[in-house]
């Protein structure tokens, strides 16, 4: 796989009107030094992997902390981290081997015993946001000095990729220990760097750690992270040349970054999938045939030409192309139909047109998907009526109180599919407005996606329960937004990843 | 200075700052419980369930009731404890200490600038009434209060800071960092929050020193053989500066609330970037202590002013 990493996706740099395959390819020689100052869109919610809640933390913690399996940027799959190795001995074990010779910030030495630590505190501390993330596991044993033995209640090959989250996110034990609480703010890894300093709001600022395990690392001699929580500010910045980097530009600064000197922008894939989630448990959605109307209903190439530039992914499930569970046979499972949804409608009993209700955000790109999907649904006779809410309240109408039909907003996408998938369709979810079962095939297949450590059986398994979910029409999956980042030309050695959420590993600053 | 109807006057407002403070504060508590949101939601995070949410709204007491939860609130700001962010966990007293300051000298080199601007303008169209300096005044001050300042803010940026690169195109830098480099940043939003403040400065004072002028007494000074200048100087001024430091203290409250927008495009980590973000999640302890802070501000100008009433004005405190 790793022959094919830059050719998995569709990246496009753009320097000074060069137009460039890949961004290995615009590089010299790497070079020490230097403190990159990037431009943070939100403030985090903590630096403690294990209480902190937000998408947008990971950039900040990345620095921090390694994870104990890392994944390969273009398409998700597992790799090596902090465990060198690990095994199945049986369905419901996994062992982790752990490297050798690695110490915290404070000089404590990463062993089986922190990496207990570390994994009980996420399952058991009261504070912890990632207690559902290790729910599969029935206890962490130290097999060896470096070797832990994680026993599992039922087989989850999803552990691994869990573990490249923040539940794999390694703290020093004895500065969890000797801070308590306050450890959100003072956070100890055993990452290329070191913290420093946090101004809620302001910046956080990292330091190298000259005894970083991967030789050569890191190039940097500081992060800041700025935090700008307005984007065209944010652009400004780095235009400005005040900071190097910004990321989670949205695709209307597309000719702005190109219009500035200088500037060299990033793009590609992510998991972020705009998405309309429906509560199929309530009429008139629960009616399968009328959730299929939608999905056929909607012209999802128009729609990303006019509300996102060009930048995104047409996107029939909620894995984009990249991704190495991605299934390329089901690429066209609701192709653009609207004789088809309004036959189908009028099977359910919508003869004369359907009403609903929908929730949506009130900024200006939200409004816009809102106003297209309106218009373009009008044409087969649903009506959209709309209620706006600013992003947290408009989640909680939705997913808490059950209010509406449908919410137009978007996955962020988790690491491992498994997690996307039961989080999103599972009976009791959060994330499935009505809670209700889908369907015992999709329970089912759900199980079975967690069950093989063999990524080509869970390849398999996914693509079931993908089609599964596509048959059932459990949501209306638009596009995949891409990642527009902008950082100028002193700025190398920077890798997008299909995660969509920037790790500054391997960057250095050029003159 | 200290006269007896002067120390009366401050301890009379003291005693009036206490309940102003609780109310201010019961009341920006009582509308966000009114506001819809919940910040438990936020907390659980991305893989939130509906267990862990109620864990988190047990967690941090956020299933109270709203009057024990004020009143816990009300208790730790007597006992000099604001709390901490529930959202980050931040000490709320040291965000404030931080930040306030930012804001301060921004708010107070606008305030500066609205005056050094603003009077000699007044000044002008007023001792020539009618004329076209009157007209060139007075639609100069018109565009100051019909633009908006977060556009004037962003011309500003672009201009002189990405063309030309003479400010700083966003943050900000504490006095601690030397006063050169903290008023080099806080420049540009000085003076896009000042447009609205000159103009309102000149057109107030424009106005009632016409009044002035063209009073019974005014034509007494001039038949008296006074100069101009004399008259203007010792008698016109001296009889509107009640009325400009009324405008003052408007303006001082006005361009505190103004920071909200300007600091937003400008990424100034101050008291309007912190009230906002804290109030869009409903970080109650951040919201209130920024309340209370600004309550406390206002309210010691309004003191400072009704004290320089009585000083330049001796029926104020006769009254």
């Amino acid at each position: 796989m790793a022959n094919t990493r830059f050719h998995r996706r569709d990246f496009l740099v753009s320097a000074a009107g060069l137009a460039l395959t890949g961004p290995a390819l615009a590089q010299g020689a790497p070079r020490k030094g230097g403190t990159l100052k990037v431009s943070a869109n939100a403030n985090p919610s903590s630096l403690d992997p294990t209480t902190g809640g937000s998408g947008s933390d990971h950039s900040f913690l990345y620095p921090i902390f390694d994870t104990l399996v890392d994944f390969e940027p273009a398409t998700l799959q597992p790799l090596p981290g902090l465990a060198e190795s690990w095994s199945n001995p049986d369905p419901k074990t996994l062992v982790l081997n752990i490297r050798p010779g690695i110490t915290f910030h404070d000089g404590t030495p990463l062993d089986a015993t922190a990496v207990k630590f570390n994994l009980d505190r996420a399952r058991s501390d009261q504070r912890s946001n990632i207690k559902g993330d290790l729910a599969t596991v029935e206890s962490v044993e130290v097999a060896g000095p470096q070797q832990v033995a994680i026993k599992l209640k039922q087989p989850d090959s999803a552990l691994l990729l869990i573990l490249s989250d923040r539940a794999g996110m390694m703290s020093s034990p004895k500065a969890v220990q000797d801070l308590g609480k306050d450890y959100d703010r003072k956070p100890v890894g055993c990452g290329a760097m070191k913290f420093v300093s946090w101004n809620d709001n302001e910046k956080v600022v990292y330091a190298r750690n000259e005894n970083y395990w991967r030789s050569g690392q890191p190039l940097l001699d500081g992060l800041e992270m700025n935090i700008i929580p307005e984007i065209n500010t944010a652009l400004r910045a780095v235009v400005a040349g005040q900071n190097d980097f910004v990321y989670f530009l949205s695709p209307q600064q597309k000719p702005l970054v190109e219009r500035a000197k200088n500037l060299v922008s990033v793009s590609g894939s992510t998991l972020y999938c705009v998405v309309v989630f429906l509560n199929f448990s309530k009429a008139p959605l629960d009616d399968v045939r009328v959730r299929r109307a939608l999905n056929y209903a909607i012209d999802r190439e128009s729609f990303a030409k006019a509300t996102m530039a060009g930048l995104s992914e047409v996107a029939t499930t909620v894995l984009p192309k990249a991704h190495w569970a991605y299934d390329p046979a089901l690429a066209d499972f609701y192709k653009y139909d609207p004789d088809k949804a309004k036959a189908l409608l009028a099977e359910a009993g919508h003869k004369d047109g359907l009403d609903l209700h929908l929730i949506g955000y009130t900024d200006q790109r939200q409004q816009q998907r809102q106003e297209v999907l309106q218009e373009q649904l009008r044409k087969v006779g649903v009506r959209l009526r709309f209620s706006t809410f600013n992003i947290p309240e408009g989640s909680a109408a939705f997913f808490a109180k059950a209010e509406g039909n449908g919410l137009v907003s978007q996955w962020t996408g988790r690491p491992d599919p498994s997690l996307t998938f039961s989080l999103l369709y599972g009976k009791g979810s959060y994330f499935n407005a009505g809670r209700q079962e889908a369907s015992p095939e999709i329970t089912a297949s759900l199980a079975e996606s967690r069950a093989s450590p063999d990524l080509a059986d869970r390849k398999n398994a996914f693509a079931r329960l993908q089609r599964q979910v596509l048959e059932q029409a459990l949501s209306v999956p638009l596009l995949f937004q891409f990642e527009l980042d902008a950082h100028n030309a002193k700025v190398k050695g920077f890798t997008p990843n299909l995660l969509g959420k920037p790790r500054f590993n391997g960057v250095w600053l050029d003159g | 200075m200290l006269t007896r109807d002067r120390v009366r006057l401050i301890a009379r407002r003291l005693v009036q700052v206490a309940p102003v403070i609780v109310l201010a504060t019961f009341i920006v508590f009582g509308l966000q419980q009114l506001v819809p949101g919940d910040i438990a939601v936020t907390l659980a995070g991305d893989n939130a369930s509906d267990a862990r949410i109620a864990e988190i709204r047990k967690l941090y007491g956020l299933d109270r009731p709203f009057l024990v939860q004020y009143g816990s609130w009300l208790w730790g700001a007597l006992h000099g404890d604001l709390g901490r962010s529930i959202l980050s966990g931040e000490v709320v007293i040291d965000s404030i200490a931080r930040r306030f300051p930012t804001s301060l000298l921004i708010v107070g080199c606008a305030l500066t600038l609205s005056l050094a601007i603003g009077i000699p303008l007044g000044i002008l169209a007023a001792t020539r009434p009618g004329s076209r300096v009157d007209a060139l005044v007075t639609s100069i001050a018109s565009l100051g209060v019909a633009l908006p300042n977060f556009w004037l803010a962003m011309l500003l940026v672009a201009t002189f800071a990405l063309n030309w690169n003479f400010f700083p195109a966003t943050g900000a830098a504490p006095l601690s960092a030397g006063l050169g480099k903290a008023l080099l940043h806080a420049a540009l939003p000085s003076i896009a929050l000042a447009a609205g403040g000159i103009a309102e400065v000149a057109r107030q004072l424009r106005s009632s020193l016409v009044e002035v002028l063209s009073s019974q007494y005014v034509r007494t000074l001039h038949a008296k053989g006074l100069s101009p200048a004399a008259i203007l100087w010792k008698h016109g001024l001296k009889n509107v500066s009640v009325n400009l430091l009324t405008v003052i203290g408007l303006i001082f409250n006005r361009l505190l609330g103004a920071t909200v927008v300007i600091e937003a495009v400008f990424a100034i980590p101050g008291i309007g970037s912190m009230v906002v973000h804290a109030a869009i999640h409903k970080d109650f302890p951040v919201i209130q202590g920024v309340v209370l802070a600004l309550v406390l501000i206002v309210i010691s100008l309004n003191l400072l002013i009704d004290v320089l009433y009585t000083v330049l004005d001796p029926r104020v405190s006769q009254k």
